[in-house]
């Protein structure tokens, strides 16, 4: 990014971004200096690729016209700690309408691919069509501006994500990356590849750490456009930190909300881990489908439990002070450290562990590392799968596939390779479609296409107003648990002002574990201090607002209906008694709830994204 | 007057599942807390007989009461 004339600016359209297209049919490459139309444009992320996808009409996913947009947020790259998230997006090969459109989507990951490539000198790249063969994109820091080459693939192809991400390190020094693992390579029958982003540690160690981006099939799409990786090779380009921005950095360890996600060791909550217990104690946490039983096998699963068998190792992308990463490693039978087993977080600890029916930490972490290896979304993958078992064990006489029920682990093992092999369509299809396939759509796990995350639907009707991932775009998921609302005027409140201010971090370039809302000084005095740039707060809020309800628009274009905007029906029809909390969802809170909140944004949606040409 | 403390996650680990324990009358959570060396804002939620409550809540004779920690995700 850059100003006119390098002042400080306070007007976004004096920041110019640099922009790269590169038609991958053809080969060539154009890079351009884009003036910002708006202030989402200077923030970024989703943002501004929203935007782009907007101004077009697309049918169909996987269709050459369908562009691939990665970009970065403001921040990334800069010293603002977590500074390094980097963005895709499209119209995702997952999340469609009922009217058979796809749906805009992006997904956001760490690790410091979103730095190199800005380093570069590139905000946003856009690939266009699709190569006819496997190729790789290596974006390059040259004497005279950002240098783009497009390259054969074919010795990466069949290779897990890891095994690409460490065959292009030993390529490429100074280098990250962002790859496909075998699920997005085998995108026709697999449309939750994730993307697979490499950090420091990795490169380092040898060892499966990466991050990913996830979502809604991103790396499906990049297997479709025949893009097998992309390479981000510039040295670190990391300004002087000044006194002001150590006060930033300071601010953030200390702030309340990022305390949740540092070490235990550091005095933290030590991640995501912890909500196993405190959801557990309302028993609410998803076990077989999303349906807790009020025992108390997922106890096996806490963090005192696991650490027993496994010595968990507090990790961060980097330079986080946060270092919310739980790895989990085995114990040499001399008691040092072993080989990494998995990262343990509660996502995917959960998605492979008690809603499948599985409480033993090992077989968890295989499971986990597996999907990762494969390089799918954990969520949309463990969501199917706990959907499938469930099928199963309600028709012992026609069970689908290899007929796994719930705790089958080396049945479920076999779903989760077959299907990041391309073996699988019915799984690697996703729960609405395999839902709709097999005529049982009451208790798929899904919110207007997209798999549901690990917090129960009967406690969150925020995630019907999600627009890129239930608890990713909408920040309401642990409302009902922390604060025991359940009033229709508390989850208009909560949907209309806070929740949807979550997506902020899906622009600015920083992580959502930083912990506070996206108007505080915190943000305003980042930005300052790394860019010159003066925006308020709530100049800030306000963008946020408008890229969010653009993206609640862009939704509306593609043909879903009010219908689509609510929980899968067994929620409402059958509420599950072995919840602690009272349930408080059925169809007429719903309907009063849509009623209301759609009379707050159905007015600023106005002119917010184009009509549809045909 | 006693009260039943229950702890979880990080608390739990720094002392107790549960307990049994004295309190005067009159006595609210943020005593329970002080009592425990938890500071008010490491807590996330406060439920008195399994329902939301703050720290200012009055505690009675048999009151169950369960102190959480901040918890997160997204
Ligand atoms: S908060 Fe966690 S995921 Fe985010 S940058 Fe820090 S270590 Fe990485």
């Amino acid at each position: 990014m850059s100003t006119e004339n390098n002042q400080q600016s306070t007007n976004p359209a004096g920041v110019l971004y640099r922009r790269c297209t590169v038609d991958l049919e053809t080969g060539s490459v154009q890079l351009a200096g884009v003036p910002c139309a708006n202030l989402e444009d200077v923030l970024g992320g989703f943002g501004r690729s929203f935007q782009i996808l907007a101004a077009r009409d697309i049918t169909r996913a996987y269709s050459p016209e369908n562009p691939l947009i990665v970009n970065t947020g403001l921040l990334t790259g800069s010293n603002v700690m977590t500074g390094m998230r980097s963005y895709f997006s499209a119209y995702s090969p997952l999340k469609k309408s009922g009217a058979g459109l796809p749906a805009a989507m992006w997904s956001a990951g760490s690790g410091n691919f979103g730095n190199k490539l800005k380093w570069t000198g590139v905000d946003e790249v856009i690939f266009e069509n699709r190569s006819e063969g496997p190729v790789y994109a290596v974006f390059r820091d040259g004497a005279d501006g950002p240098v783009v080459e497009l390259k054969p693939a074919d010795h990466l192809l069949g290779l897990t994500g890891h095994e690409k991400i460490m065959t292009l390190s030993r390529e490429y020094a100074d280098a990250h990356f962002a790859v496909i693992g075998p699920a997005g390579e085998n995108y026709g029958s697999n449309y939750m590849g994730a993307v697979i982003l490499s950090t420091d540690n990795q490169l380092k160690s040898g060892e499966p750490k990466s991050r990913f981006a996830g979502r809604g099939g991103m790396g499906s799409l990049m297997g479709y456009k025949n893009l097998i990786a992309i390479v981000a090779q510039s040295p670190d380009k990391l300004d002087r930190i000044t006194p002001a921005m150590r006060d930033v950095n300071r601010d953030i360890i200390k702030s309340l909300g990022s305390a949740r996600f540092q070490p235990v060791s550091q005095g933290g909550g030590g991640g995501t881990w912890a909500n196993i217990e405190v959801l557990q104690a309302f028993h609410a946490v998803p076990l077989n489908n999303f349906r807790p039983k009020g025992n108390d096998d997922v106890e096996r699963l806490y963090r005192d439990n696991v650490e027993k068998d496994f010595e968990v190792v507090s990790e961060g992308c980097f330079r986080c002070g946060i270092r919310c990463h739980n790895n989990l490693f085995h114990r040499n039978p001399d008691g040092s450290r072993g080989k990494l087993a998995a990262k343990f977080d509660f996502e995917p600890l959960i998605l492979f562990g008690s809603n499948l029916g599985i409480h033993d930490a090992t077989k968890v972490t295989q499971l986990i590392h597996l999907c990762d290896l494969m390089g799918m979304d954990a969520i949309s993958l463990g969501t199917t799968i706990s959907y499938l078992l469930d099928y199963n064990e309600r028709h012992p006489d026609r069970r689908l596939l290899n007929g796994a029920t719930f705790g089958d682990f080396d049945l479920i093992r076999e779903l989760v390779e077959q299907t990041g092999r391309g073996k699988h369509e019915l799984l690697g299809q996703g729960v609405r479609r395999l839902s709709e396939q097999v005529g049982e759509t009451s208790y798929a796990m899904h919110v207007k296409g997209l798999e549901l995350p690990a917090y129960l639907p009967d406690t969150n009707p925020g995630y019907i107003f999600a627009i890129a991932g239930g608890h990713m775009s909408m920040g309401t998921h642990m409302l009902y648990a922390k604060e025991g609302k359940k009033t229709v005027d508390e989850w208009v409140q909560a949907i209309t002002t806070g929740g949807l201010l979550q997506v902020g971090y899906d622009m600015i370039g920083l992580c959502k574990f930083v912990g506070v809302g996206i108007g505080h000084d915190l943000i305003v005095n980042g930005i300052r201090e790394a860019t010159g740039l003066e925006f308020s707060s709530a100049e800030i809020v306000a963008s946020v607002r408008r890229a969010y309800l653009r993206g609640l628009a862009l939704e509306l274009r593609q043909g879903f209906a009010e219908e689509e905007y609510t929980l899968p029906s067994q929620v409402l029809a059958d509420p599950n008694p072995n919840v602690a909390l009272p349930s408080f969802i059925d169809e007429a809170f719903l309907e009063e709830l849509r009623r209301r909140v759609w009379s707050v944004f159905l007015p600023e949606m106005e002119g917010l994204v184009p009509e549809r040409k045909n | 007057m006693q009260v039943t403390v229950k702890l979880y996650a990080l608390f739990r680990w720094r002392l107790f599942r549960e307990a049994v324990r004295e309190y005067p009358p009159g006595a609210a959570v943020s005593d329970v807390a002080r009592d425990l060396e938890i500071t008010e804002t490491e807590i996330g939620i406060v439920l008195v007989n399994g329902l939301h409550a703050d720290l200012g809540h009055i505690l009675q004779e048999g009151d169950l009461v369960s102190l959480m920690p901040r918890i997160g995700g997204g």
